[in-house]
Formats: C-alpha cells, sequence, structure tokens
C-alpha cells in the first residue's frame, strides 16, 4: 500500500525550477532514502511532501487522499518533518519535545523521557536548557521531539549532518530502530550514498528536478550515481 | 496678518521671515561645514528643508482659511482621511518587502489612531474646534505610522533571521498564530521603546510639541504639562492598538492561507 502517491510534481522557487515533474510512491513502512547532487531538489520535495511547500503543478495524495484538501496542520502533526539544522525552541529539552503535543491537545501527555531514550539519549536530558547542547544531541532532542507526536511518517532532511562521523552509524541504527518498532514510514534525504544503502529499503535518485531513478538499495549502483 | 493670538509669538510674520532668513544663514553655514568634511548629507538635508518648508507652508494656508471658515468641519474630513492614506502609504513604503503593505498600514493606523481621537473627543480634551482637532490627529496619526513602519520591520527581520526556528514550528504542527507568537510580542515591544524612552524623559530631556506650543502661547505650564501627559498617554495608547493590529493583520501576509512561510520572505 502507498501512503504517498506523486504524481507531476512542478515547483518553481524565484526563477529557478526546482521540481521539473516528479513521480514517485512512497509505500507504507518503508525506508525510502532520496538521494541526488546539491540543487537537485531533495529538500524541497521532502517540504512538499508535507505541505511546507506549496507546489505548483502535480498531485501528492497521502493515504489515497489530495493534501491540498487536508487541514494542514493535521497532515504535519502525522507526516513530521526533521530540520537538517535541528532548530531549538527557547527553554529546556523537555518543553521542545512537548511542543508539538501541548498543541496537538494530546490528553494522554507523552512521556518525554521515553522519547529521548529512543533518540538515543538519557532520559536525564529532559530539563537540559535545549540551547546548550551539542550538534550531535539537538539533532537526537529533534528525532525525540517528532517523535513525540507519534507520526506515521518521519521526513528526515540530512539527519546525520553534522554529527560525530564515529557517531553516524549509531544515530542510522537509532532512526531505524524507532521507525521500525513504531512501523513508521520513513523518507530520508541524504548526500551521502553509502548512507543510504546502508538504511534504506529503496533509493529514489533525483537529478535537476526529477526522480531518474528507483531502486530497492541492494540493487542501486552508486558508481556514475550523481 | 499679525502676531498676537494666534501664533502667541511676540512679532509680526513679517518679522518672523526676518528671522527666519538668519537662521537660515545658520544652515548654509552648516551645510558647508557637511560638504568641507565630505559627510555626504548636504543635498539629501536641503532637499529634505526645502520639502519640510514647502508642505508646512502649505499646510499652514489650509489652516489659517479653515480656522476662517464657517463650514470647517467638512474639509477636516478630507484633512484626517488624507492623513490617514498618507500615513499608510508612508508607512507600506518602509516595509516594501510585503507585498500590499498598505493593507496592513492603512487599516492599523486608522483603527488605532481613531480609537484614540474617540477617547480624546469624548472626554473632552479635544473640543471640535479645527485648533485642536487638526494638531491633535497629527500627533496621533504621525506617531501610529513611526509605530506601525516600527512594529512591521521589526517582524519582518524576525521572519528572515528566524525562518528555520518558523518551519520547525509549523512542521511541529503550529498554527501561524502559534508559530509567529514571540516575534509579534517583541515586534511590538521594539516598536513601543522610543516612545516609552521619550515618556521617561518627558521634561527633562525635551518639552514636547503640544506642552511647547502652549507655553508659547501663554498657557498656565502646571495646565500645559497636564494637557501633555493626557495628550501623551493617549499617543502611547494610539501606538499600542495600531501595533498590535498591524502584526495581526500581517499575520495574513507573512503566512498563506495552507499555514506556509510567504515565499517574498
Amino acid at each position: 500500500m502507498n501512503v504517498f502517491r506523486v504524481s507531476g510534481a512542478k515547483k518553481r522557487l524565484g526563477e529557478n525550477r526546482v521540481l521539473r515533474g516528479i513521480d514517485l510512491d512512497v509505500r507504507k513502512g518503508e525506508v525510502l532514502s532520496l538521494v541526488g547532487p546539491s540543487g537537485s531538489g531533495k529538500s524541497t520535495f521532502l517540504r512538499t511532501l508535507n505541505r511546507l511547500i506549496e507546489l505548483d503543478s502535480g498531485s501528492i495524495l497521502f493515504k489515497g487522499a489530495s493534501i491540498i484538501d487536508m487541514d494542514p496542520v493535521g497532515l504535519r502533526r502525522n507526516v513530521v518533518l526533521v530540520t537538517q539544522e535541528a532548530v531549538m525552541l527557547p527553554g529546556t529539552v523537555k518543553e521542545n519535545i512537548l511542543y508539538g503535543p501541548e498543541l496537538a491537545g494530546m490528553k494522554d501527555g507523552c512521556d518525554a523521557g521515553k522519547c529521548l531514550i529512543e533518540a538515543g539519549l538519557s532520559a536525564d536530558f529532559s530539563a537540559k536548557d535545549a540551547s546548550k547542547l551539542s550538534g550531535g544531541e539537538k539533532k537526537r532532542v529533534s528525532l525525540a521531539r517528532a517523535l513525540a507526536l507519534r507520526p506515521e511518517v518521519l521526513l528526515l532532511d540530512e539527519p546525520t549532518v553534522g554529527v560525530d562521523p564515529k557517531r553516524v552509524k549509531r544515530m542510522e541504527r537509532t532512526i531505524l530502530k524507532a521507525a521500525r518498532s513504531r512501523g513508521l514510514t520513513v523518507v530520508w534525504v541524504t548526500h551521502d550514498i553509502p548512507q543510504a544503502m546502508r538504511v534504506s529499503d529503496r533509493i529514489a535518485n533525483l537529478k535537476k528536478g526529477k526522480v531518474v531513478e528507483v531502486k530497492n538499495a541492494g540493487e542501486f549502483e552508486w558508481e556514475g550515481a550523481y | 496678518m499679525g502676531g498676537g493670538i494666534l501664533s502667541g509669538l511676540p512679532y509680526t510674520w513679517e518679522e518672523g521671515l526676518v528671522i527666519l532668513g538668519l537662521t537660515l544663514v545658520l544652515f548654509v553655514l552648516a551645510i558647508a561645514v557637511s560638504i568641507f568634511k565630505r559627510i555626504g548629507i548636504a543635498k539629501e538635508y536641503t532637499i529634505a528643508l526645502i520639502r519640510g518648508s514647502v508642505q508646512l507652508f502649505f499646510t499652514a494656508g489650509i489652516l489659517y482659511l479653515l480656522f476662517e471658515f464657517e463650514w470647517w468641519y467638512y474639509p477636516i474630513w478630507l484633512m484626517l482621511i488624507a492623513m490617514i492614506l498618507m500615513g499608510g502609504y508612508t508607512s507600506a513604503k518602509r516595509a516594501s518587502k510585503m507585498p500590499g503593505a498598505y493593507k496592513v498600514t492603512t487599516p492599523s493606523i486608522l483603527i488605532g489612531g481613531t480609537i484614540v481621537l474617540l477617547i480624546l473627543w469624548i472626554t473632552g480634551a479635544m473640543p471640535s474646534e479645527p485648533q485642536f482637532i487638526i494638531p491633535l490627529s497629527g500627533m496621533v496619526f504621525g506617531n501610529s505610522m513611526t509605530i506601525c513602519s516600527l512594529a512591521l520591520n521589526r517582524l519582518i527581520r524576525e521572519f528572515e533571521t528566524n525562518r528555520p526556528s518558523l518551519e520547525t514550528m509549523l512542521s511541529l504542527g503550529a498554527t501561524p498564530k502559534e508559530a509567529m507568537e514571540e516575534f509579534a510580542r517583541m515586534s511590538v515591544k521594539a516598536a513601543l521603546i522610543p516612545n516609552i524612552d521619550s515618556l521617561k524623559t518627558l521634561g527633562i530631556i525635551f518639552i514636547p510639541g503640544a506642552m511647547a506650543g502652549l507655553l508659547i502661547a501663554g498657557t498656565n505650564p502646571i495646565l500645559a504639562a497636564e494637557y501633555q501627559i493626557i495628550v501623551f498617554l493617549m499617543i502611547l495608547c494610539g501606538g499600542l492598538i495600531t501595533s498590535l493590529i498591524a502584526v495581526y493583520l500581517a499575520r495574513g501576509m507573512l503566512f498563506t492561507k495552507a499555514y506556509q512561510i510567504a515565499e517574498w520572505i
């Protein structure tokens, strides 16, 4: 079953035609990586999936319904984007994690400590000032913050950029473990093809705003991919 | 056209022109120094002075006719509308990055200023006479215009520098209102700082316009001070209301209907 069905997605930003007609399906429960050179439209495309960026033309169906007809807030709580910058909101780590659930009025609440552990941090981090964390810790808090909303889809924009190289694989395992245990669908943007081959079920290769190939990770040939 | 009651000054307007000429000599000297020191403001300064003087004399001429005119209340409406439209246009130019900014600035200045003027009129602080209505309206709408520009400029700057934060909040299911709350608060506060600083230094560093005018016209200083405080309070309220409305209306320009950050930012 497809979670997303994207057809003919086009987007122009200023004079730049960033997306030039993307056709792509995202299957339920899979980890799909989007790879491609800088400027190929990966991050823009990722933001069209939760409607942070509106398409100029084309369509995106989420579980069979057009996202245009959905409440954007409801869509974003279900399809959560983890941005590359891992921006921390003012306050403690716990306040950051509970930001989304509190806005959503999730009455049964969310255990910030549990989400932190799932994201590979100790529950003791809850009381820390979020702005004083290291880059890697911020990335993990961003992940915990997204998980706290109990989404169906995670959109990850370069989730390991800025993480200590020795800890990249650990971070990958943490993400995959959380995704598998919750049955999440993951769309993972990365410029690192070996990483895409490690973490993905399928890989979509973007060039100049178009998907030029989609292959199972095992069949993807990374020579000449860019 | 003499001095006396209308001007409160101890000379006629013809004598005033001579004094104006003498002060211009000082201005010319200052400009000469600025050219010599290559400060680069001589041209702009001179144009501003000529433009300002022409505008002021034009307004003075209209006011003179108005004060003498039996049906003054008809043209006064036109003047008030012109003040609001001009204020909205000028403030919108300051926020020129925002497409259609006048749709934010004009109603903000209109509502903020009108509420205050109505209160001044109802309480009797602004009698229904053109001598009161025109200068007080000028002060109120002028201040609302400045505060509107400051608030909008700050808000746009906050959006430009905090785009990743805003995107993060929207991604976590915040509505535009929730996402911009802190930035709106900061913008309103920043816009009001010059007014608050003026209030703090009132009477120490400067004697503001209304009080200065009343003193020159020979009003009792205590009464002049009391009136100035009433006017200042109203101006502050007008500024606060204007800035709150401006950031509220700006939301529709800063975000799309689908809760995305507008592409012009």
